[in-house]
This record gives structure tokens, sequence and C-alpha cells, in this order.
């Protein structure tokens, strides 16, 4: 077994820490995992991605030409990264920002108005979490409870402790959502 | 109260400098935390795009060990600094990136000439120049060989994970202190940036730094003993000792002449030559019965490896052997599977520094392709199975 997942976004969206949060995760739960990132030279804007690879054996490439999933947050990601999804694949998509669905009729979409629903939490910035809630349920193969762990375990890491109640909060509504369009999960 | 302590606590150092257990973490942070269990306590750099992740967590990590961590104007301060460090007594780190890296060079010379012992890391971007600061590169393998004046010497290490690079920082500590040299870590932006799971051990070695015996008066700082490495009076130590770039005789002091300059540099070369076994490393995978050979280093291995298990996968033979130690070259172990292969492919991110080697190792007798990229990006798995069917077409 060997998942690969492509997060991507603009700058600040929180990317690159729900990569890792899924990352961990995987480790945890005795998998072997890479996270690596991808950006540009700014500070602050631009876009970034992460690349996850989940597997049972030693991963070799940490770089997948062709993800398992795509989290695609903003409207680039997902005309970059649409195409080089696998066939039966599953695309997260920011539906709060991406005014489009997604194209390819053999992968599984799952539009999540991530903007909205960290609105609803009050903390805007849990967009992140929202979006990794949906993909843990569409990937199956790291339990929710896992991701809620490896999340606080990234935040406590940072001091933001007093964070891990709506980011867990933000975990669950979008796993939630993810199951509006998955039928076995 | 008269005695109310005015210094701060010092940290319960024991308890801190290793920090064993299962970690996630990338590269940067494990050649860190490599340094500090194998007993560094002194790091200045210069902060560059991919190392920066070093510099902040020495930053945070030394002052909890009982160490410094010195920001410097720039990497020739940082370089000088880190010898300065090392004569003082203690083990000593500096880390960049390309750039930085060609300003330590000067001060690299310096400290293969003086003899002291420290470890500089160089996590590799696109280059020349800015480049493609946060993307990958493995284009400074020469300037780590030859990037200093003069001739000499150097052991430089390659990881190809965040765990061998803990691994490999805690080895080239030893290294440095064994040989009284510089070492190098030769990493890259993917292995730097990469987060993986890294365990670290319950105990980790310090290597001790070799002191002289002879009393002071009597200690000629710069006679070597019989492996060639000479003992080391630090500052503090009670000796007086005389510190120089120039061409020096035994007892330390300036020595114009060819004759000295000759024995002196053959010296420093041999320390380490001699004893290259030592501390030679690599890995082989499928190479028992290998027509091609996949020659690969650092984050470049991993991917060849994929190439090489697609080739098994169509019926091709092929192996690989990827370097840990890259300098000293180990000519003769490739120079020895060389002569069992049909071909080579080396793969690296740069457009041939070390595929040159490998055909001097090699003696240009066999087939080679390189499968080369100038920076930006490693390769892909399907890119290495294409050099290795094309060296194969070569051969037929």
């Amino acid at each position: 077994m060997e998942k690969s997942v492509v997060f991507a976004g603009f700058g600040g969206q929180g990317i690159l820490l729900a990569g890792k949060v899924l990352a961990r995760a995987g480790m945890n739960e005795g998998f072997e995992v890479t996270w690596l990132p991808s950006y540009g030279p700014e500070m602050r804007g631009g876009t970034a991605n992460c690349t996850v690879i989940v597997a049972d054996r030693p991963i070799g490439s940490p770089v997948v030409d062709s993800p398992d999933a795509l989290v695609a947050m903003n409207f680039p990601s997902l005309d970059k990264f649409e195409p080089r999804v696998v066939e039966g694949g599953t695309i997260v998509v920011n539906s709060s920002l991406v005014k489009r669905k997604v194209r390819r009729s053999d992968v599984t979409a799952i539009p999540v108005p991530t903007n909205e629903i960290a609105a609803e939490l009050g903390n805007p910035r849990v967009v992140n979490m929202v979006a990794l809630g949906a993909l843990v349920r569409a990937l199956g193969i790291v339990p929710l409870e896992a991701i809620e762990t490896a999340m606080a375990e990234e935040l406590r890491g940072r001091s933001r402790g007093k964070l891990v109640a709506v980011n867990r909060e933000a975990l669950r509504r979008g796993f939630g959502e993810a199951g509006k369009y998955l039928r076995d999960r | 109260m008269a005695d109310k302590p005015i210094a701060h606590q010092p940290p319960r150092v024991a308890d801190k400098r290793i920090l064993t257990g299962v970690h996630f973490m990338n590269g940067d942070e494990a050649i860190a935390e490599g340094a500090i269990a194998a007993g560094c306590t002194f790091f200045a750099a210069y902060p560059i795009t991919p190392q920066s992740e070093i510099a902040e967590r020495m930053a945070r990590r030394l002052p909890q060990v009982g160490g410094v961590f010195i920001q410097m104007e720039d990497e020739l301060g940082a370089m000088a600094a880190v010898i300065g460090a090392a004569w003082g007594g203690v083990k000593a780190m500096t880390a960049t990136s390309g750039p930085g890296f060609s300003l330590m060079m000067e001060n690299i010379g310096l400290a293969i000439m003086t003899e002291t012992p420290c470890v500089v890391v160089d996590v590799q971007r696109g280059a020349p120049s800015t480049g493609l600061p946060t993307l990958v590169g493995q284009g400074d393998m020469m300037q780590a060989r030859w990037g200093s004046h003069g001739h000499y010497e150097i052991v430089a290490l390659s990881p190809a994970s965040p765990q061998e690079a803990f691994d490999l920082t805690v080895k080239a500590f030893a290294l440095a202190e064994r040989f009284r040299a510089p070492v190098l870590i030769m990493t890259d932006e993917v292995v730097g940036h990469m987060y993986e799971r890294v365990e670290i051990p319950g105990e980790v070695p310090m290597a001790p730094r070799r002191k002289p015996e002879a009393p002071p008066g009597e200690f000629p700082p710069y006679q070597p003993e019989e492996d060639l490495v000479p003992p080391m009076a630090c500052a503090g130590d009670g000796y007086r000792i005389h510190v120089t770039g120039l061409t020096h005789d035994e007892r330390g002091y300036p020595a114009m002449d060819p004759e000295a300059h000759d024995k002196l540099v053959r010296r420093l070369c041999e320390k380490i030559t001699r004893f290259r076994d030592e501390f030679t490393w690599w890995e082989e995978s499928m190479t028992e019965d290998a027509e091609v050979l996949v020659v690969s280093y650092g984050i470049s291995a991993r991917v060849a490896l994929g190439g090489v298990e697609l080739a098994r996968e169509r019926g091709i033979k092929a192996g690989l052997f990827r370097l840990i130690t890259i300098w000293p070259f180990p000519d003769e172990i490739l120079r020895r599977l060389a002569e069992r292969v049909g071909g080579i492919v080396v793969v690296e991110i740069n457009l041939g520094q070390i595929y040159r080697e490998v055909e001097r190792a090699s003696g240009g007798r066999i087939p080679m392709r390189g499968v080369f990229h100038a920076g930006g990006r490693i390769h892909t798995p399907e890119e290495v199975l294409a050099g290795i069917e094309e060296v194969l077409r070569c051969r037929s």
C-alpha cells in the first residue's frame, strides 16, 4: 500500500500544516511517511503545495507524478493538479473559492465550502482542517482520531494549544461533509 | 540574602542533549539534533534557505544544553567563528547553502591548514548564484572537493533521509575529531525540508578530543602521532600555541621553505587518505547480478532506486550503488564493481560532477549515461529507467 496526496493552495491557507498533520498521523499509526513542501521565495502569499506519502514499505521518491488524492484550496491548484490525479482517485476542492466543478468523471469529487464552515466555527483560519477532515474520510487509511491527535501534537509544538478545540471541530465538520459524497464510509 | 544567585541556572545538560525517541522531523532539524547529541555546543551561521531550519533549531536548542548560538554578519564570519570556537575547546558547526558555502571556502582552507576539527553543512539548492533558493540542487559536489585553495583532502558525507542526516552528523563530529579536520555534510533541499520518522537512540557517543600528554614547554603542537594526526592543545589548556595559516613546522612556527610545505601538505592529505577505509560508507541494492549499475547519492539515490525497481520489473538486471561517503571518492570499490557490469548510469541534480569521478574510477571502459538535471526538482524513476535502457542499447 502506498497512498500519495497533494495539498495545494495559496500561501497562508495552511496547506503545509494540513499535510504535516496527515503525515504525522500516518507515522503514529506505524506507516512509513514522507512530507515534502514546495513553495517559492515569497515571504507571504504565492502558491504552495506539499506532497504526503503514506505507505507500508520504505518510500523512495517523496514526489509523485500522479497522486491518489488532491486537496485543491484555490482555483489555480485545481487547474494545475486535476489532470494528474490517478484514475479512481479523490479530489477535495474548496468550493468557497473554486467556482467550477471538477471536470474529471473518473475521480471522486468532494466539494467542501471550507471558508463558510470555518466562518461558522468562528475562526477563518481553520479552512485547512475542514479540508483535511474531508480528505481523511475519503482516503480511509488513517482514522479521524489519529488525525486529531496528530493535529494537537503539531499545534502544541507551536504553543497554540488553545486552538486545538476549534481545529478538532473543523476536522469533524469536514469529515461529516465528505460523507455526502461517499457511499461506503 | 547574600547568596542569591546572579547568574542563570545552568541547564541540566544530560536531560536535553539527546532527545531519545521517535520524532517527526525534517533533515535540517535532524542535523541540528545530531550535532547536539554528538556534543556540539557552538553554532555560528548566517541564515539562508534551505538551511535556515538548522539555524532556527540550534538557536532554540543550544541554550538548553549550555551551548552558544551566534548569528554572524555573513558566512565568512560564521566559518571564522567556528574555527575560533574549536580552538577554544568545544565542538563547533556551521551550516549554509551554495552561495554561503562559497564564502566559507577561504576559511575552510584555514581550518584544513590549522587542523581544526569542525563540521560544515551545505544544504544544496538550485545554483549558481541566488538561483532557485527554495528548490533542490546537488551542484556543490565539486565545490566541496576543490572549492578552497591549494591541494587538500576533505571528508564529505551525503545523507538520503532525515534519519541518515542525524546519523551522519554524529559520525561527522567523530571524524572531525579523529582527523582534526573539517568534515562536510553535503545534503540537499529535499532531504533538508522533508519530514520523516527519525529515531534518536538512547546513547550517542561523544568523540573525545585528542589532548597532548607532554607537559607545556615540551609539546610541539604540530608533531603528529603515528596516525599522522597531532594532539590538540586548546586555549586554556595551559599550553602556548601559535595557530597560523602560514606553512609551519612541528612547533607551529612559520617555515617558509618548499620542503616544509611539501611535507606538511602531504601529511594533511595522507592523514585522511591512509585511513579512508574507516569511513568509506556506501549502500548496494540488487548489485549481485546487475548488468547495469546505477550510481547516485542523497535524495537522487532514492529516486534512482525506484528506477532500478522499474527496470527489474521489465526483466533488466539493474542495481544501485548509493554513495554515502562522497569524498574521498571510493575509487577502488567502484572500479571493482565496474568490472562486473556492462554499463553505468549516474543520477544527480547537476550536469555531471560525480559522473566524472565515476568515469575516472571505472577507467572509461564501459558505456556510461548521465541522468542529469540542473536543479529545481528531483528526477522521476521513469527518467532513471530511460537512462538504464539507453545504456543497455549502446552496449548491444
